[in-house]
Formats: C-alpha cells, sequence, structure tokens
C-alpha cells in the first residue's frame, strides 16, 4: 500500500521538478507551551518474550539546534511506573546511565541500542530490575504511571503472534544485480478477525531498525495467506537511493522480526508515520494516536515472530 | 375553473397583466460576421428604457409591448447599437446582426452592456467575455478563464499558480462549474496549474458567487458557466498559437451557410516531447507527461422555431513514470468528457424551450509498482442528466424561467487493487448511485420604474440508490433500492431599487443545497480526491448567503463600481478527522467529520470600462471560520483558504494601434498552516506534534505579472492575422512561499538534533512568448 500513499508525493516531486522551485529557511514562531510527558514503553511476547519497560522523556519547543543534554529535565526522573496484568503487577526502577558501572552500561546498551559512551547522552529507563513479568500472548498489561501530581495511563493487548510460512530472496525487480535481493514474506493470517502487524529488520545483529512504513493491517487480506515483498528497514538519515532502497545484501545475515500489536498500537504507528511522510503542500497536519491518557506517547504490546536468514 | 385559477396566480404572483391588447418584438442577435449568438444584448425600447428584455444563452430575446409605435434600441457594449422604427400592430419577428466594428477613437471592452451592473437584479455576478482574458498576463503564456476569475473581488486562488478557486469563504468542491450546461468535476490540468478551458473554443464566462438564481442548483457557493463558441455560420477560419508549453488550433466555419456551422478545437503540451531524446539517454526512458483538451460543437437551425446544438469536450492529463533500473514504473491518466446535445424550441414568441441531454464523466486512474508488484486505483463520476428549461416573456416586466433536472450518478470511490504474480487484493469498494433532481421556478419582475424583483424558489431531491450495503447495520439494497433521500427547498431572493439613473442598492438571499461531496485533506485539492455522494452517513451540505450591494457607475459609465457585502452560513460542512491517514483500504466517508462555517466579508470594486487604459481593482476584505466538534476540541479555526485581505489590479493599456500593454498585481493574506507546536522522541526519532488547526500563516502573497502584445497587421482586411504576447510571470521575482516543510537531523547518543524549517516557493519569475495567428476566409 505504501505505493499509494506516497503517489501524491510522487505527483507532486513530479511537478515541482518540471518548474522551477526553491528553497529557503526559516525559523518558524514558536509558541511558549508547556511540555508534555512523552511515554514510551514497550512489553513483548512470542518468539522472546521480554519484561516490560518504560522511557519517560518531555516534549520539546521547535529549536534550530536541540541538545538534549541542555533541555532541562529531558528525561523525567522519579516516577511510579506500575504493569499489571490479569496474575499480578510489578513496579518499574528507574535507571540512568549514568548511575551504572562500564558493565551494567554495556548490558543497557545492548538492550535499548544507546551508546555506552560516558560521553553521550544520560539515557534513562524504567525496567523491572526482577524479570519477574514477561510478555504473553493474549494477555492485557496496564500502566499506570504517576509523577510531579499527574496520573498517566494506558493499556496494551499482546495478540497471538502472527504465522510466517515462508522467508525467501528473489532476485531484485528490473536490472539484476548480483549484491542485491528482495525478501519475500509469506502470511497467514488469521481470519474473520481484524489483525494488525509491525516488522523490523536486523543487520548483522547492528540493531533493530523499524521501516518507514513498518506497520500494515489486513484490510487487504482479511484471512488470506499471501506473500508480498518486505523492505528492509533503513538509518534513519540515509539518503533514499531507489536503486538500493529496501533491498538485501548478499552475504549479510538478517534477523526479522514480524509482530502482531493491537488496534490502538497500530493506529499510533500509522498515524506517526503518516505524520512524518506527509510534509507540504499536502500535509494534512496529522494528529498522533496516543494510546496515554494524560500524556503522549505509546505502550505498546508486541508478539514477536522472529527469523534469522542468510542473504543468498 | 382551473383557468381562473391559474389567471388569480398568475396575477398574484407575477403582476402578469398589462392592459389593452400587446404584441412580442422577438428574435435572436447574432455577430454580423461571425454568425455568433451574442448573450446579454439589452433590446429596450428608447423612450421608456424599463420596457427591455436581454438575450439569452442563445441569443433569444422577447418583448412584449401594448400596440403602438416604437423606437427599438440594441445595445451591447463593443458593438454599434441599432435603432428600429417599428408599429407595433402584430407580432414582430426581428433578428437582428449587430456589427462589432468600432468606429468610435476610444478603446471599448467587447462584449459588455452599458449600464448591466446598476440595472440588472443579478448580485455577485460578472461575465467576462473571452477576449478581456486574453489581453491579460498568463503563466508560461497559456490563457486561463479559471485564473482570470480569481483577480475577481471574492474570488481566492486556492494556491501559487493554480486555477482551483474559493468563493466567499465556500470549499473548493462548492463552485458548479459548467461546460455547455456539462458539470466539469475537475477543471484542472497538471495539478490545477492549468484550467482545462482552452480559451479558443470560449465564448462567454459567467461567475454567480452572490445570488445564485433558481435554474441553478446543487452546490453552496458559486456556478461558473462556460459556454463554447457556436463556430462561425458564415465564412471558414483557423485560429491558433504556438507557446512554450502548448499549441492550438481551432478550426471552425459554415456546415450550410447561415444555419449551421462548426467548430474544432484541440490544445496539447509538448514540453516532454521536446525533452525525449535527453530523458531517453537515461534511466527514465519511457517517461512522458503531457495533458490535451479536444472541443468540438455542430449546431444547425432546424426552422426558425427549432435550433440543434451538438457539443463536446475531452481532455487527458498523461503521466507515465518509468525507472529501469529498478523496474519502478506507474501511468496516471485522468481527465473529464462531456457531451451535450441540445433542442432550442420557440413555441410561441413568448416561450422558449431548451431540452438538455448531458454526459459527463471524470475519470482517474493509476496504474504502478515494481517488478510483479503492481496496485492499481481507479475513482470516477459519471453523470447522465436531462434538463428541460423554458423562458417565459409574458411582458416587458416579467421573465419567468422553470424547469426541471434529472441526474443519475455514479459515483466510484477509490477502488484498489493489488496484484503480486498471481495473488490479486482489492479492497472492493463499489461504486455507489443516486438519482439528483430538481423543479425551479423563478420571475425577473420589474415592479416599477425603480423596483426591480427577482424572485424563485428551487425544490431538490437526492436519493442515494442501491447496490449498496449500508456500513452503519450492514444491510443490503437492490439495483436502484432507495437507500437514503433527502430534499430540500431553495428560496432565492433578490432586490434592486434604483436610486437615480446610474446608481442602485441590492439585496438579496440564497438558499442552496449540496449533495455530493470532494473533501481534501490538504491545502489543494488533487486528481485522486474523490467525489461522495450523500448517504446515510453523510447529510447533504446546507447553505444561505445574505447579501447586499451598492452599484454606481460613474462619468458616463465609463467607469462602474460597487460595494458588496455577504454573510454566509454553511451547515453540514465536511472535513476529515485529525488522524485521517487516508488508508486505501477504508472508504473515505468514514473518515468524514462534520461541523458548520460561516464567511462573511466586503468585496469592493472598482472597473474601467473604457478609454486606452481600463482594467479593474477588486479588494475583498473577509473571513471564514469552521466549526467541528471532532477537530481542535470543538473549537473555532480558521479555514485553510481563510484570507482578510486580497487586492486585485487588473489593466490593459493600448499603447499604439500595434502594442498594447496588460497587467496585473495580486495581494493576499498569506495562508494558514498548522503549525508544529512540539517535538518529541519515540525510537530515538524526532516527532513532529501539531499545534491548533490553521492558527499560523505564511508571509503575505504579491506577484505581478505583464504582457506586451504586438499587433503586425491591425486594421488590414487581410484574411491572415498574428500576434505576439510577450508575458512576464512574477517580474520582480516575488519567492512567494508555497509550502513549508522541516527535516531533522538526529544523533541520539550524543543528544542532538538540527531542526530546519524550509519554506518552497514554485515560480519564480518566468517569462513567455506565445504566436497566436488567425485566418479568415474573404
Amino acid at each position: 500500500m505504501r505505493s499509494i500513499i506516497t503517489l501524491k508525493y510522487i505527483i507532486l516531486l513530479f511537478t515541482v521538478s518540471l518548474f522551477f522551485s526553491c528553497e529557503t529557511e526559516f525559523i518558524p514562531e514558536t509558541n511558549n507551551e508547556p511540555p508534555e510527558i512523552v511515554v514510551e514503553g514497550y512489553i513483548e511476547g512470542g518468539d522472546s518474550p521480554t519484561s516490560p519497560y518504560v522511557i519517560l522523556t518531555r516534549s520539546i519547543p521547535f529549536f534550530n539546534e536541540i541538545n538534549l543534554n541542555e533541555v532541562s529535565d529531558f528525561f523525567v526522573r522519579d516516577a511510579e511506573v506500575t504493569v499489571s496484568n490479569s496474575t499480578g503487577s510489578v513496579r518499574l526502577q528507574e535507571f540512568c546511565l549514568s548511575e551504572l558501572t562500564f558493565e551494567q552500561r554495556l548490558i543497557v546498551s545492548d538492550l535499548f541500542g544507546v551508546s555506552a559512551d560516558s560521553s553521550s547522552l544520560d539515557f534513562c529507563v524504567y525496567i523491572d530490575p526482577t524479570f519477574s513479568m514477561e510478555g504473553e500472548e493474549g494477555e492485557r498489561y496496564d500502566l499506570l504511571i504517576e509523577v510531579e501530581g499527574k496520573v498517566l495511563t494506558a493499556s496494551t493487548l499482546i495478540p497471538e503472534r502472527a504465522r510466517i510460512s515462508d522467508l525467501e530472496f528473489m532476485d531484485v525487480p528490473g536490472i539484476p544485480v548480483d549484491t542485491l535481493r528482495e525478501l519475500r514474506i509469506t502470511l497467514e493470517d488469521a481470519p474473520n478477525e481484524a489483525n494488525f502487524y509491525r516488522y523490523f529488520t536486523n543487520r548483522n545483529d547492528e540493531g533493530l531498525l523499524a521501516s518507514f512504513n513498518s506497520v500494515l493491517n489486513d484490510l487487504f487480506f482479511d484471512g488470506d495467506t499471501f506473500e508480498f515483498p518486505l523492505p528492509k528497514a533503513e538509518e534513519s538519515g540515509v539518503e533514499f537511493d531507489f536503486e538500493t532502497f529496501g533491498f538485501y545484501r548478499v552475504g549479510d545475515t538478517m534477523e526479522i522480526k514480524f509482530c502482531s500489536i493491537d488496534e490502538a498500537h497500530y493506529d499510533f504507528w500509522s498515524t506517526l508515520e503518516f505524520n512524518r511522510a506527509n510534509q507540504g503542500p499536502f500535509s494534512s497536519s496529522t494528529v498522533i494516536d496516543y494510546n496515554i491518557e494524560g500524556g503522549i506517547g505509546i505502550w505498546g504490546g508486541y508478539s514477536s515472530s522472529i527469523r534469522r536468514i542468510v542473504v543468498e | 375553473m382551473r383557468y381562473r385559477f391559474l389567471h388569480i396566480f398568475l396575477l398574484c404572483c407575477f403582476g402578469l397583466y398589462v392592459h389593452g391588447q400587446t404584441f412580442t418584438i422577438s428574435g435572436y442577435v447574432e455577430d454580423q460576421s461571425s454568425g455568433e449568438s451574442l448573450i446579454g444584448v439589452n433590446v429596450f425600447n428608447q423612450n421608456n428604457t424599463i420596457e427591455g428584455a436581454t438575450t439569452n444563452v442563445y441569443g433569444f430575446y422577447s418583448l412584449t409591448l401594448p400596440s403602438g409605435k416604437y423606437t427599438i434600441k440594441t445595445s451591447y457594449l463593443g458593438y454599434q447599437d441599432i435603432i428600429n422604427n417599428l408599429t407595433l400592430d402584430k407580432d414582430i419577428e426581428l433578428n437582428l446582426r449587430m456589427s462589432s466594428g468600432v468606429t468610435m477613437e476610444e478603446v471599448v471592452v467587447i462584449g459588455e452592456e452599458k449600464d448591466q451592473n446598476v440595472n440588472s437584479t443579478e448580485m455577485g455576478t460578472v461575465a467576462l467575455p473571452i477576449e478581456r482574458i486574453k489581453k491579460l498576463p498568463a503563466l508560461l503564456g497559456e490563457v486561463d478563464i479559471l485564473k482570470t476569475i480569481q483577480l475577481l473581488p471574492g474570488v481566492l486562488s486556492a494556491g501559487e499558480g493554480t486555477a482551483g478557486f474559493y468563493v466567499r469563504g465556500g470549499g473548493p468542491d462548492q463552485n458548479l462549474v459548467l461546460l455547455d450546461e456539462a458539470v466539469v468535476y475537475n477543471s484542472g490540468h497538471l495539478l490545477g496549474f492549468f484550467s482545462v478551458f482552452n480559451a479558443d473554443a470560449i465564448k462567454n464566462t459567467t461567475l454567480i458567487k452572490g445570488g445564485i438564481p433558481a435554474n441553478y442548483g446543487g452546490r453552496l457557493s458559486s456556478v461558473v458557466d462556460v459556454q463554447m463558441k457556436d463556430g462561425n455560420n458564415k465564412k471558414f477560419g483557423v485560429t491558433g498559437g504556438i507557446g512554450l508549453i502548448a499549441s492550438r488550433l481551432t478550426v471552425e466555419g459554415p456546415l450550410k451557410k447561415e444555419e449551421s456551422s462548426f467548430i474544432v478545437s484541440g490544445r496539447r503540451t509538448y514540453a516532454f516531447e521536446l525533452a525525449k531524446p535527453f530523458i531517453d539517454r537515461t534511466d527514465f526512458r519511457g517517461t512522458n507527461y503531457f495533458f490535451y483538451d479536444f472541443n468540438a460543437k455542430i449546431n444547425y437551425k432546424l426552422s426558425n422555431k427549432d435550433r440543434i446544438f451538438v457539443s463536446t469536450y475531452f481532455g487527458r492529463d498523461v503521466l507515465n513514470y518509468q525507472s529501469n533500473v529498478r523496474d519502478i514504473s506507474f501511468k496516471l491518466p485522468y481527465g473529464n468528457t462531456t457531451a451535450t446535445v441540445r433542442w432550442n424550441h420557440l413555441f410561441s414568441e413568448k416561450l422558449f424551450m431548451n431540452a438538455s441531454l448531458v454526459y459527463n464523466d471524470y475519470d482517474f486512474s493509476f496504474e504502478g509498482g515494481q517488478g510483479d508488484f503492481s496496485v492499481g486505483l481507479f475513482s470516477g463520476v459519471r453523470d447522465y442528466n436531462a434538463k428541460l428549461d423554458f423562458e417565459y416573456y409574458p411582458n416587458a416586466r416579467n421573465a419567468i424561467k422553470f424547469g426541471a433536472n434529472y441526474t443519475y450518478h455514479r459515483l466510484t470511490p477509490s477502488v484498489t487493487s493489488a496484484t503480486n504474480g498471481d495473488i490479486e487484493f482489492s479492497n472492493d469498494l463499489k461504486p455507489k448511485f443516486a438519482h439528483e433532481s430538481a423543479i425551479y421556478i423563478l420571475n425577473d419582475y420589474k415592479v416599477s420604474n425603480k423596483f426591480t424583483l427577482n424572485y424563485g424558489l428551487r425544490f431538490s431531491a437526492f436519493t442515494q440508490v442501491g447496490p449498496y450495503t449500508s456500513p452503519l447495520n450492514g444491510e443490503e439494497f437492490g439495483s436502484l433500492e432507495p437507500v437514503k433521500t433527502y430534499t430540500g427547498l431553495e428560496p432565492r431572493l433578490f432586490g434592486k431599487y434604483t436610486l437615480n439613473a446610474s446608481s442602485s442598492l441590492k439585496g438579496g438571499v440564497t438558499f442552496t443545497n449540496q449533495y455530493i461531496h470532494l473533501v481534501s485533506n490538504s491545502n489543494s485539492t488533487l486528481p485522486i480526491d474523490v467525489w461522495v455522494p450523500s448517504s446515510d452517513r453523510v447529510a447533504p451540505q446546507r447553505g444561505i448567503q445574505y447579501a447586499l450591494g451598492y452599484f454606481k457607475n460613474l462619468k458616463d459609465n465609463a467607469y462602474e463600481t460597487s460595494v458588496e457585502v455577504y454573510y454566509k452560513d454553511l451547515n453540514n460542512q465536511i472535513d476529515y478527522g485529525e488522524s485521517f491517514i487516508n488508508d486505501p483500504a477504508v472508504e473515505v466517508e468514514q473518515e468524514f467529520v462534520f461541523g458548520r462555517g460561516r464567511a462573511y466579508g466586503a468585496e469592493f470594486f472598482v472597473k474601467k470600462n473604457t478609454g486606452r487604459l481600463n482594467g479593474w481593482v477588486g479588494y475583498t476584505w473577509s473571513k471564514t471560520d469552521r466549526i467541528f466538534p471532532d477537530i481542535n476540541d470543538g473549537a473555532v479555526f480558521p479555514a485553510t483558504f481563510d484570507r482578510r485581505h486580497d487586492l486585485s489590479v487588473v489593466a490593459n493599456f493600448e499603447i499604439t494601434d500595434k502594442w498594447e500593454f496588460g497587467g496585473a498585481f495580486v495581494y493576499g493574506t498569506g495562508n494558514t498552516f498548522t503549525p508544529v507546536k512540539s517535538l518529541f522522541f519515540v525510537e530515538q526519532s524526532v516527532n513532529v506534534e501539531f499545534g491548533d488547526r490553521n492558527s499560523a500563516r505564511l508571509e503575505a502573497y504579491h506577484r505581478l505579472d505583464l504582457a506586451l502584445t504586438y499587433n503586425p497587421k491591425v486594421n488590414t482586411d487581410k484574411a491572415w492575422k498574428n500576434s505576439f504576447t510577450f508575458s512576464i510571470y512574477n517580474i520582480y521575482n516575488r519567492r512567494n512561499t508555497f509550502f513549508t516543510y522541516n527535516t531533522f537531523e538526529t544523533d541520539f547518543d550524543a543528544g542532538t538534533t538540527q531542526a530546519t524549517a524550509l519554506k518552497v516557493s514554485l515560480f519564480p519569475i518566468i517569462p513567455s512568448v506565445t504566436w497566436n495567428f488567425k485566418w479568415n476566409q474573404k
């Protein structure tokens, strides 16, 4: 469906390039709105169940140069964060990089994909140090955050994991290239229910990345088993190149993580990705659908199906 | 008994009765040299100007007067007056041929009648003859009637360079654009940068932004009524032009001299064809873009009482994109087709009828993909329309129109399918069907020498019919089975009070209903936006407009001035929800939210009609708000096209016989946009949270365009004439912002982000030259 969503932009790019457009930088007006608390928390079941974790930050005004180290209280500290399900609840505990030993830092760095370097941003996260709660399929998880006199709540469901029946690398479309492959995934969608998916790719254990168009729903293919291309996620800031975009490099070891998610979780990513992609004259200034009461952000459950495959 | 009732009805409602014996003068008015019928010509009793008639769109007039001797004057600005001394003791058929051979020294703007703005009951109505439009500067030399309309007060351009427009706070779907009575659903080429109207095939354009008479309906805010030329019925002619991006050719002539004529006109762009040798050497071999228009019309006089007109329009935009290395390609053709068959019949010298059968179709399709994965998308509108319109001229004081209109709509939503090798998916959206019908009656009634009333009533009905499955409750409807019916009464009332010979006050109220809708999620409408019918989920848009105007002509009609104020209430307005993401699997109706709109403003207009220097200045002060419970937490917000100040200055200056200068300056308050409220991080990337809807503005828009036309062989009798128009768009190279966007570069580990806000402007200074030619058989 990517093609349709991007259709407008192709037309636009085409038109703009047809004429003589010109870009200039400007400083937008800033309004001094009080910052909001941003929740980013996940719990995962499926092939690799994990404990819940939550990152609490603040929204910041639009400035040209932003240095999070200088933004006062970018990370929200001293919050009481509780996750509960039908069987009990756990209290998450705050850890900041600067408070950890080097060995502990390496673990956090590995888990959250942040730098362990002491000169980098002092990253803080709330985790369950006992690892007593792990995500389970079919289970609902409620999040409660109390901080600075505010109460934030959210709820997410970990659905049944997605059934992947095949992953296959094929020649890229167009002129064949020895070094590039396209990945086809075959998915068995569960019939008669609304299913939502999000996927990540991880090249040579460099870290999981989500594609710029990482979510899909089954409105087009409810109950079907079908095959479709799954583009490789690219690091943000990488120059877009039609010749290589979304393709896999022969010899790489890829981890493909394909997750079932619930509807509110899907809505968050789909509106966020539409918001990111829809700028310019066709922007509808999409309001992101958060599933957090009392703040913004996401509390998301994943049910993962993970495959490791060498690109051939 | 029945007749007595009818007499009482006519007496009460229309004041039809004039004492004594009366007779009728009637006929057609046409151009002496081409035989083109002339629209809006005044035929009147010179000694008592209240006793007058105006020719309709077919050039027909009918004037009923008591028996006696009369001096009948026929007057049309730019043409020589005709005086006929008549003894009226029987009905007289008087066909008039007006000569445009202006012998006066002054330059006269062709095609308008004197004091028309002061004397008619029409409010917020402007007729733009094509000759006037052709003298104005044009983007890339392409003369465009819809862009000229934007230079009038109360009409706002939808954006840089576009032919899209907003009228008095109404949305872009609230304009009824008609080409020879056929609705044109998408009037723009190339994202709206050019309109679909080829100026060489057009005779007349009328914009009604205020008092929409009862014979028009179906849209809330305005009517743009475009008439194609009939074709010269006396001699053959060829007109054409070669411009920077497009060329035009028109051929017209008699099929049977003075009885039947034809016109065929085409226009096509070729920029990409010129670039083809270069494109073919790149990876994008096969990429092409062009648009074309084709207009054709024939007319035939069957008898003195019967005329037939057949006209058609066909236009397409074709965009083919090809990137061969990775086998990415798409084809994107879209366009309109219209066909109109009209039969004029005179039942008597007082009763004129036009019966029309109209077909129109707009379709958009997209087919593209990569390798064996492809996506197809199709949407469109198709109408079958039958109309019956009567004009009855019982006496010199009343002009009654009544009629009926029926349309069968077929509205195709974005039907999307995807194929991947042998597997095919589809969103299974089905076309929707509807009947739309209306009956109307109106009378233009000259109550006294000072007071004229135009009152009318339109009753409209809309029924969505099956096959249809309701998304609300799953109920299924069979073919043509009614799903949901809406009706509406639309009273229209306008009055004119003459203060003195050169000034008048006018006021009016217009109720309008709109049953089919197009909602755009962005600042500009796109060919991909779909029309949707009123249904069990979508209620009709309903509008009321109140308007008041003061009209004054100065210096013996050399200057026309007017001030009009309006207030408009718009109900059941439609927008997309705030979190709309354009999922092709979901019907757009499901994403709609509903609210109200209001608009008010004042329009000032000064127009100089005569002299070597002529033109106009239009200024609009306006405010347009929207209130939607589901947008902005229910708070009032400015509409996307809310613009406080809008100024247009348009001038033509005849420097010498051979050189003519044209200029247009526009100034408008900057467009609204929704600003960034704050930034936040998830997955270590920056994201944007938007603030209140449309709560910020771009800087003001302004631009000056100039044109110089050179006629090497003016005032010669040669069959062959040509001219050059040198045009400069945006002469002082103003960088008007077309849109803004943001870019971010984040290094999360270092905790730094570089955020850049960029504004993009589209057209810098653009010079162009167009060569126009004309050949007429001698």
